[in-house]
């Protein structure tokens, strides 16, 4: 134990002990099993800052009291995740809370485990402070304050380490209650004209905002909806207009919108059923008869609008396979080659290197054409060139460790398809997706960058540029390109958007320029697809999650199957300087992984939870699942399959009135939509 | 070839011509002709397979080689995460094995043995790869060898494992590979591979102390623990050597001409042997370290040699076979005396890192 401890002291030396010392814990009785001994540690209790460190200093005594200098003392923590503990004695604290560690004599100084059986022991308690309230601001401050309504401030209470805090207490007072109230969600009531101030207070920070109270001249209030009748999932844009004594519209006006209403008579147990936003938009799950009320003051305005069920499903049919079930299958890609027949390509994952070509001129009739196999194990990406003339596959495994790209001719598949050339300076790391657009490769690069390769000799790939995040640890899982904006997906960093020669800014793909970026608090950001809504002109990009948190799978031949979580997450990107999330469409008990828009139908591979087809049309807002905007749904499974019965979707795309989606236990699959039969639920929504 | 083990195992190699598309079936010379003297005991190693996220347990026991369990290792199975290197612990508690792949950094994963639960993780550098635990003070040491992209100076991370944390990161150089502890736990020597150089790392004071430059272009890519009589041996992969170097006087002292592409080495415990795999040979060498000379030399079943372990009494060296594309990966057992190969037992694709555990009988 000596020469350890002469180790660890090492590593820590130079840390600040910053214990505070109360005394010794000491062993209250020596027990039977003690034979005598006692323990003492010091100090007994400490309190630490995150990130302090202390060392515990044991001493141990025989029954005459006597030191017994070569005794082992072993501690641990009751939750080292909030405080560790050497087996020396040395402390760090990691976060905030109370924590208890343990110092003991082992029955066997020679055991090495983590909580070995004791001789004596005491514990040793821990606090670690939450950091102290650095300051508290206020953060939305309406522009007018009129006698009877009731207007709400934000405060934001900022921690010494600048995390925004929500557990601390923090009063609000006012300093003319006759003047206005103040409760402590912000709420003011505001009870005749005047100046007051109002304070916020937590812990030793505080701030004032000084308002004036006007009298209100609003002498009526007007609710207007933009329709009588929807559907679940439109947003009906309620607008409240106050009126003075005049008629004349009164400005800046706080106005509250509540939403009451019935839900069809045919739905049991609906749960909540729509929400309305503060700005007076409104959208409902369910159908049925809704009330909105706007209220300002003593006014108060309601109106009624019917919603109906949006009743867009529809059955798929299975129309054709092109099975592979020896191993996993990867993405696809569907196209229409230089002869006028129509072709996929699909990747393999895990296994030997294969790419599939397909010919799916008929869906019904999927015939494999070509096989090419290269030195990888997963060909994890394919994808096609807008002319269909190249193809550019990924590659990861390689044995020789280079990885890369490799670019095929896929003009004539029939013809064959030839090698043009492989492409692996500097993305030895494994290539795990790729794109196509205009003579360009955007090829990720060991799962921390893209390069840009121009393929412009397609015999002849060269790197023109690159474009890489600076955030600390940042990764990358995924790049698009549209219109000459790439969209990169990047786990914590969330999704960003960099001009590569149509953002307006002057990127090029040899200097791409950042455009914005939005990230969300799960880090799960795995994929993007923008698109601009053909029904109303929206700019969104649909950015998909990719997490396997429930564990428990085996990926090998008649393994377990997997489960997925996270959803698509719908942002609003009309302004590159404000994107900001509006809706989700979120499958219970799975998760989302690749995706496709058009014509205003989202095509979604859900992994476990199979293909999903999407209505996407209109202003979208809150739960899209919910609001019964899913058109169709598909779960494959094969008891053949490589995990049997297992589905796992990977990716889809729709191809001239189909939908062409891989599965990674079955491989390529045609399908189309169907008009729907069978009864019609009439319990419960959506359909 | 009327054993288990001794199957003939087809190996594939990828055509030199288009360089990446066409693949030729090719088969072994060696084979084990007759059965061999199967040993008492059971012998237990830990094997990572690279492309497949597993780790599987091979026993060599009275009843030849067999894999007896197999463990998931990694979090997203839609990824590939690729564990890489492996390490038991010096009391055979605790296994660790580096994840190469992450968001984007790789991380080092603490198992249990016994029971193969999972126990911890740090996430370190880009492509954590080789790892040793001191039997002294308990911490990890373990290269990043950042195989992501441009040539790039990487580093050796070292973890306190208790916690998981990682205590210091030092730059190393660049592309380091092949890391492995002084008996005494005080020093750590790895190989910058895109540095030519052998680098001696106090594992105490978390610092470079000194640099040896093996020759202009050499790439070294492993490193062995050092002899009793203070002796490290490097590969030169590219070149076809293995350096003897000697730590008094910090200079290569012998050079042995070596199969192509030697890649890992090991040591009998009496430092009078040294076995190498030839990576790109697709062999494995047996070295005779008083005389400097091969004294057997015999070809793998299946292509790409990779990784070595010499099992504590000197009898049997287990060598990791990693294949190409859907080959899987293989385990050989040989006989160091010989140099025969006694058993093969297939594991998971892409078989690499391995680590002895512990000898049963």
């Amino acid at each position: 134990m000596t020469s350890l401890r002469s180790v660890l002291v090492l590593i820590v030396g130079g840390m600040a002990c910053l214990a505070v010392a109360q005394g010794s814990a000491q062993t209250p009785e020596p027990d039977a099993q003690g034979e005598g001994l006692t323990l003492e540690v010091s100090p007994t209790r400490l309190t630490l800052g995150i990130g302090d460190t202390a060392v515990l200093v044991a001493t141990v005594r025989d029954a005459d009291g006597a030191i017994v200098e070569d005794a082992t003392v072993i501690y641990f923590s009751r939750a080292r995740r909030r405080v560790s503990v050497t087996r020396e004695g040395e402390i760090e604290a990691y976060r905030s809370g109370d924590v208890i560690l343990i110092a003991l004599v082992p029955k066997d100084p020679a055991d090495d485990s983590r909580r070995p059986d004791a001789r004596v022991r005491v514990e040793v308690a821990v606090t670690v402070p939450l950091p102290p309230v650095e300051r508290v601001a206020f953060t939305r401050v309406p522009p007018k304050f009129y006698v009877g309504t009731r207007p709400r401030i934000v405060v934001e209470v900022i921690d010494a380490i600048g995390d925004t805090r929500s557990d601390v207490t923090m009063s609000l007072t006012s300093s003319a209650s006759d003047v206005a109230r103040v409760d402590r969600f912000g709420f003011l009531t505001l009870l005749q004209p005047g100046r007051v101030e109002i304070t916020a207070t937590a812990e030793d920070a505080s701030d004032t905002l000084t308002i004036e109270v006007e009298a209100n001249p609003v002498h009526s209030l007007e609710l207007q909806a933009s329709v009588e009748t929807a559907r679940t999932g439109d947003v009906v844009r309620f607008t409240a207009i106050a009126k003075d004594a005049r008629g004349l519209p009164v400005r800046g006006v706080p106005v509250q919108f509540g939403v009451g209403g019935q839900t069809a008579p045919d739905i049991i147990a609906a749960g909540a059923a729509a929400q309305i936003a503060e700005d007076g938009r409104f959208v409902a799950e369910r159908s049925g008869t809704y009330t909105v009320v706007a209220s300002t003051g003593s006014h108060s305005a309601a109106r009624t609008v019917s919603i109906e069920r949006r009743d867009v499903r529809r059955d798929v049919e299975v129309v054709g396979r092109g099975k592979v079930l020896d191993r996993h299958t990867s993405d696809l890609w569907i196209w229409e080659g230089t002869d006028s027949r129509d072709y996929a390509i699909t990747g393999t994952w895990g296994a030997d290197g294969h790419s599939y070509i397909w010919d799916v001129t008929d869906p019904a009739n999927i015939e494999k054409l070509q096989e090419v196999q290269v030195d990888a194990r997963t060909v994890n990406d394919v994808k096609v060139s807008e002319d269909g003339d190249i193809a550019v596959i990924s590659r990861e495994g390689a044995s020789d460790r280079k990885n890369g790209i490799v670019l095929l001719g896929v003009g004539n598949p029939r013809e064959g398809v030839p090698v043009l050339a492989e492409f692996t300076d500097q993305l030895t790391g494994g290539v795990h997706n790729v794109f196509i657009s205009e003579n360009h490769v955007f090829a990720l690069s060991g799962g921390r960058r893209y390069d840009v390769i121009s393929i412009e000799d397609p015999r002849n790939p060269t790197r023109v540029g690159r474009f890489e995040l600076d955030t600390p640890g940042h990764g990358i899982h995924d790049v698009w390109v549209s219109d000459g904006v790439a969209f990169s997906s990047n786990w914590t960093d969330g999704v960003v958007a960099v001009d590569v020669g149509g953002g307006g800014r002057g990127g090029t793909p040899e200097r791409p320029v950042e455009l914005g970026r939005y990230a969300y608090p799960s880090g799960w950001n795995h994929a993007a697809y923008p698109y601009r809504s053909q029904s109303t002109g929206t700019f969104y990009v649909f950015a998909g999650d990719e997490s396997f948190p429930y564990g428990g799978y085996s990926p090998t031949q008649g393994g377990v199957p997997s489960r997925a979580a996270g959803w698509i997450h719908v942002i609003d990107w009309s302004d590159w300087d404000n994107p900001h999330e509006v809706a989700r469409f979120q499958v219970p008990e799975a998760g989302s992984h690749n995706l496709w828009i058009e014509d205003d139908i989202m095509y979604v591979a859900f992994y476990n939870g199979g293909l999903r087809v999407v209505d996407i049309s209109g202003e979208l807002m809150g739960d899209l699942y919910k609001q019964g905007r899913e058109i169709a749904m598909f779960v494959p499974g094969d008891p053949a399959g490589f995990i049997a019965n297992a589905p796992f979707v990977w990716g889809a795309q729709p191809f001239k009135g189909h939908i062409f989606f891989t599965d990674w236990n079955t491989g390529l699959w045609a399908v189309k939509l169907a008009d729907r039969t069978g009864p019609r639920r009439i319990i419960g929504e959506p359909q | 070839m009327a054993h288990g083990f001794s199957r003939a195992i087809a190996g594939l190699k990828a055509c030199a011509t288009p360089a990446t598309l066409c693949v030729l079936a090719v088969t072994t010379t060696a084979g084990v002709a007759e059965a061999p003297d199967r040993p008492q005991r059971s012998y237990y190693v830990y094997v990572a397979a690279e492309s497949d996220d597993e780790v599987s347990i091979v026993r060599y026991g009275p009843d030849g080689a067999e894999v007896v369990k197999t463990i998931p290792v990694g979090s997203i199975p839609a990824e590939v995460e690729g564990p890489h290197g492996l390490s038991v612990d010096p009391d055979g508690r605790y296994w660790y094995v580096s994840i190469a792949h992450g968001f984007p950094y790789g991380s080092v994963h603490k198992y249990q043995t016994e029971t193969d639960e999972w126990v911890g993780a740090v996430t370190l550098g880009l492509f954590p790869a080789t790892l040793d635990v001191s039997p002294t003070t308990g911490l990890l040491y373990a290269v990043n060898f950042n195989l992501h992209g441009p040539l790039e100076r990487s580093s050796i991370s070292v973890v306190e494992v208790e916690t998981m944390t990682e205590v210091a990161r030092v730059d190393t150089g660049v592309r380091p590979h092949g890391g492995r502890l002084s008996r005494d736990g005080s020093l750590f020597y790895s190989v910058n591979m895109m540095d030519s150089e052998l680098v001696e790392f106090d594992a105490l004071g978390f610092e470079v102390r000194r640099r040896l430059l093996l020759g202009d272009g050499v790439m070294p890519t492993w490193a062995t623990r050092p002899t009793a009589d203070g002796k490290v041996y490097v590969t030169g992969n590219n070149v076809a050597k293995i350096f003897e170097v000697d730590l008094s006087s910090w200079r290569v002292e012998r050079t042995f001409a070596t199969g192509p592409g030697p890649y890992n080495l090991d040591l009998t415990p009496d430092g009078s042997t040294l076995v190498a795999t030839y990576k790109g040979g697709d062999a494995v060498g047996f070295w005779n370290l008083e005389s400097g000379r091969e004294r057997a030399r015999t070809a793998t079943s299946r292509t790409i040699p990779h990784g070595v372990a010499v099992t504590p009494d000197g009898e049997y060296a287990f060598v990791t076979l990693e294949g190409v594309g859907g080959d899987p990966g293989t385990v050989e057992v040989y006989k160091v005396s010989t140099g025969e190969r006694v058993g093969a037992v297939d594991v998971g694709k892409q078989a690499g890192g391995i680590a002895f555990w512990k000898m049963e009988g």
